[in-house]
């Protein structure tokens, strides 16, 4: 070491030391007479007070926002949930007091409703919640024995009610206590434990909206823990009032259409993005989630193979099957490989090396054109036209429709599909790209996915003249009385790169589909003549790669993707009917439900007003 | 050389036995607070604070083996390596109750303004190392090492945290006395002072006003930041002579207080303890400050003695506001209990110096001897 020790004499530091050394024990002399003023002198008094204490700070709940349809039907609601609380005067088994309300709740004929109510030691004055959300009748047992019940107090507190149960859960979503993790992301210091905050679907996505803010009252508690007056009050603010697009009657139309049959439907206004209705079956009630689900219920619905918390409009992948070939062969028209003669003849098979690619119609369809090849649904017509395309162009194409990608909606959990290329493949398997390939994703089959919100957006810009919008689910947020606050506009999120001329073909072709003889998607014929649209069987088993080869049953997805009026798409639905067979038979008559229920609610809209 | 030897054999044994005893203290101290908040978080509390007290273990070994002299001759890295963490946090760290205070590195979340404490006495005591003043600093000369003081304090503020920032203010001023500074010009900085702390006033945040002005009078608002100090001050009185005992404090068991884990424990361990607690606590303190102090004095060199100072200080002042804040003395300003308090990122750090403090304190005999 080089030699600075001391530099300055130590003797110079002993001055400064002691001056120092004083006034530490200044300070803490000082701090240890404070101490001897408050427990010694005053102590008696701190510890009466303490005593007496009872004055404590309460949060009170905010109510939450109403969730409002199209037509100001209120969707989600608010209640007054009563809790049965019990405050312990000392350390104590809960077991009696748990028997007593249960002896008392009989004499009435009522039962405690709480699967595991609490057991063993309590600690002293902290609540214990014995049963949540009781009945009107139970508030009267309770209320009418208050005397003989110290410590046993009935909570009021804010909570939600969904009257449309399954119907709109996926879409709603539900509220719950707001969990560890959420806490420690939240931002700012208003959410505390036991707040109840959104935690699926419009309730998470909107949580700042609806959720309100807390109140605190500082209240007088007497020893049994009952609130004796209270001191001062912070009222709580309520949340906004949210009104979405979507309209209860369709909803209900296309939850009645599925008919509990595992699925999706979507409907969408191809004019703005808007959404009509969103169903994913099977569904759950909301309302269990309600003061907290029960661990039975909870096992009930996360472990079922049909998963029914998912939703499958947004998170349900699927192949696209038929619905696919519009795409196809809006990039073949654009691209000038089809043009008005082109034909290719359709034996029911196509030989590709040793392999035979096969037609659904094993008889064959004969010569076919564009349109004809759409109405049929000729697979060996898109056989030879995905060859010609080339899977790098027709990835292309279908990405600029919005597939493979994230259509932007306001929900949890959406998932992208998958639009396979030669490069894709190499990455994800190491191994190249067959031209048998080519030809399964040109008829939607192979490793193509979409999911049906997708395939509504997709369809939405064949039906509009081209443009993509996002979804839009949320019309517009605004306070209780009305004044609005925040008002989310149609967002364009491209224009697909198709021609008008090349865009009116197709849509004649898909107008034929349903109603031309011959055509696959007769089973959504209105009297009208106005729906357009396309039918599709996804394969569950056999090229389908990686598929879901263990599911219980092997059927093949339905699918059907249309739009109505023909002239001026005002609807465009989307509907997957998992394990429903062919997309003609039992995913067509869904969408033409929903579609009837559209048109029913615009007349009587005209009616009423 | 018989360092080795000399290292182990001249261990400062009651330092390293008094500040054990304290973090002892302290753990039985949380596990009280824990034990009484709902939703199982009893243990969670404890188990947390124990890692974090064995993490603050190694580091401590780790400071102590690195021996002093090392550590200062990388004080300046250390302290801009603080520094540009403190940076990164106004960027990308995460908020709790409205201020950005934490970081997540390799999955651990900490507070970088609680390591600045540390490496700014480190860098600080450096630097009026290597620029000895024959005699007094002037005004002029204190400004670099001002600035090192300013410029966490500056980032911090901006987070905000009031206490943090006042702290190493408080620091800075701290080495005055020692490092010295010419008589006149302490005139001109009082007066100055004098006349710009009001202006301050308008700088503080709105929630800063409403602490200071209810610190004057906790019942100007007693369903806001005034609850803090009232049921603090009743928790404290009403733990008497000798206490309401361990895990019976009603203040604490009944959650009257908010956050009690944090600035206000010193409250907890009052009601619980008594005045003879409190009292044995503050002895404990007193004693680990003279003792500081002493270790300062008679370090071999003058940079042993700076850090030492520094570090003393660290302690001292952590325990006088935290102390004077829950004793209803000084505003609430949010400083922790130094080791008490439930928090990592104060007690690795605080651990870390006292193994900085045991080596100084240990070297001193190698070479006296």
């Amino acid at each position: 070491m080089n030699g600075r020790l001391n530099e300055r004499d130590p003797a110079d530091l002993r001055r400064p030391f002691r001056y120092v050394l004083w006034a530490v024990l200044l300070a803490f002399s000082l701090l240890a007479v404070r101490l001897a003023y408050m427990q010694i002198v005053r102590g008696e008094e701190y510890r009466e007070r303490s005593e007496s204490n009872s004055v404590r700070l309460r949060k009170i709940k905010p109510y939450r926002g109403l969730i409002l349809d199209g037509d100001r039907n209120v969707l989600v609601d608010n209640k007054s949930s009563f809790d049965l609380v019990y405050i312990p005067p000392r350390v104590m088994d809960i077991g009696p007091v748990i028997e007593k309300v249960r002896r008392l709740y009989e004499e009435r004929g009522l039962k405690i409703a709480n699967e595991n109510p609490p057991s063993g030691k309590t600690r002293a004055f902290v609540p214990v919640c014995i049963e949540r959300d009781i009945s009107l009748a139970k508030v009267a047992v309770i209320e009418g024995h208050a005397l003989d019940l110290p410590g046993l107090i009935v909570e009021v507190s804010p909570s939600r009610d969904y009257p449309e149960g399954e119907v709109m859960a996926h879409l709603l979503g539900y509220t719950g206590e707001i969990s560890k993790e959420e806490l420690e992301q939240a931002e700012g210091d208003h959410f505390g434990p036991g707040d109840i905050v959104g935690k699926d679907g419009v309730e998470k996505y909107l949580e700042p909206y609806l959720g309100g803010r807390s109140g605190m009252e500082q209240v007088e508690v007497n020893a049994a823990g009952r609130v004796v007056r209270s001191l001062g009050r912070v009222e709580p603010v309520s949340g906004y009032n949210v009104q979405l697009t979507v309209k209860r009657r369709i909803q209900r139309a296309a939850w009645e259409g599925l008919n509990g049959r595992p699925g999706a439907v979507v409907a969408m206004d191809p004019r703005d993005g808007s959404i009509l209705a969103l169903v994913s079956s099977p569904s759950f009630d909301p309302n269990l989630f309600r003061g907290g689900i029960s661990a039975g219920d909870w096992v009930k619905l996360s472990r079922n193979p049909l998963a029914p918390l998912e939703n499958r409009v947004v998170s349900g992948q699927y192949p696209p099957g038929s619905t696919y070939k519009l795409i196809v062969a809006a990039a073949a028209l654009q691209e000038g490989i089809l043009k008005d003669d082109t034909r290719f003849f359709c034996r029911g098979a196509l030989e590709m090396g040793n392999r035979q690619f096969r037609c659904w119609n094993r008889g064959g369809h004969g010569w076919v054109n564009l349109h004809r090849a759409i109405v049929e649904s000729c697979d060996v017509f898109f056989y030879q036209v995905g060859r010609l395309l080339g899977e790098e162009r027709l990835a292309r194409y279908a990405r600029q429709f919005g597939l493979g990608d994230f259509t932007g909606i306001d929900l949890p959990r959406e998932k992208k599909g998958l639009i396979p290329t030669a490069v894709w493949k190499e990455k994800r398997f190491k191994r190249p790209w067959h031209t048998g390939e080519t030809l399964l994703t040109s008829i939607g089959q192979g490793y193509t996915l979409t999911t049906p919100l997708q395939l509504a957006v997709a369809y939405g810009a064949l039906a509009n003249g081209g443009t993509l919008w996002r979804p839009r689910l949320i019309r517009q947020i605004e306070t209780a009385d009305g004044r609005v606050i925040k008002a989310f506009p149609p967002e364009r999120r491209g224009v697909v790169p198709i021609g008008e001329e090349n865009l009116r073909r197709l849509r004649k072709a898909l107008w034929g589909v349903v109603n031309e003889g011959g055509g696959t998607g007769g089973a959504a014929r209105r009297p009208q003549g106005d729906v357009a649209g396309k039918t599709g069987t996804s394969q569950v088993v056999g090229e389908t790669p990686g598929g879901r080869k263990r599911g219980k049953r092997y059927e093949d997805h339905a699918l059907f993707v249309g739009f109505a009026p023909f002239r001026d798409p005002e609807i465009v639905v989307a509907v997957v009917v998992e394990h429903g067979g062919h997309g003609g038979g039992a995913a067509a008559p869904v969408a033409k439900k929903v579609i009837d229920a559209y048109f029913e609610d615009k007349a009587g809209e005209g009616g009423r007003r | 050389m018989r360092l080795d030897r000399g290292l182990w054999g001249n261990l400062d044994w009651f330092l390293l036995a008094l500040v054990l005893a304290i973090c002892l203290l302290g753990l039985v101290n949380i596990y009280s607070t824990g034990f009484s908040l709902l939703h199982d978080k009893t243990s969670a509390l404890f188990v947390r604070q124990s890692q974090w007290l064995l993490m603050g273990l190694c580091g401590m070994v780790i400071a102590f083996f690195l021996g002093y002299r090392f550590i200062a001759s990388w004080a300046y890295v250390i302290y801009a390596l603080s520094v540009i963490l403190l940076v990164i946090v106004l960027f990308y760290g995460h908020t709790t109750h409205g201020s950005q205070r934490w970081i997540n590195i390799a999955g651990f979340s900490f507070q970088p303004s609680e390591m600045v404490k540390l490496t700014m006495i480190l860098a600080l005591a450096r630097y009026f190392n290597d620029h000895p003043s024959p005699r007094s600093y002037t005004l002029k000369e204190l400004l670099p090492p001002l600035a090192i003081c300013v410029l966490p304090l500056v980032l911090i503020l901006r987070q905000p945290d009031l206490g943090t920032a006042l702290m190493l203010l408080i620091l800075f001023v701290s080495f005055i006395p020692v490092v010295g500074i010419r008589w006149r010009d302490l005139v001109t900085v009082t007066a100055v002072t004098a006349v710009l702390v009001p202006m301050g006033w308008f700088f503080l945040k709105d929630y800063q006003k409403e602490r200071i002005l209810t610190f004057i009078n906790p019942y100007r608002d007693p369903l806001g930041s005034g609850y803090h100090i009232i049921q603090s001050m009743i928790a404290v009185g009403s733990g008497g002579v000798l206490g309401k005992g361990f895990l019976k404090g009603t203040q604490t068991q009944l959650k009257f207080l908010p956050e009690q884990q944090t600035d206000f424990i010193f409250s907890v361990f009052a009601e619980e303890w008594g005045f003879l607690g409190g009292v044995i606590l503050l002895a404990m303190f007193t004693l680990l400050v003279v003792w500081g102090l002493r270790i300062a004095l008679h370090s071999r060199d003058y940079l042993g003695t700076l850090v030492a100072y520094g570090i003393t200080a660290l302690i001292f002042w952590g325990a006088f506001i935290n102390m004077g804040m829950v004793l209803g003395l000084l505003p609430v300003v949010g400083v922790p209990l130094p080791f008490f308090s439930y928090g990592g990122s104060a007690m690795v750090m605080l651990m870390t110096a006292v193994g900085i403090l045991l080596n100084i304190s240990t070297r001193r005999f190698i070479l006296q001897s």
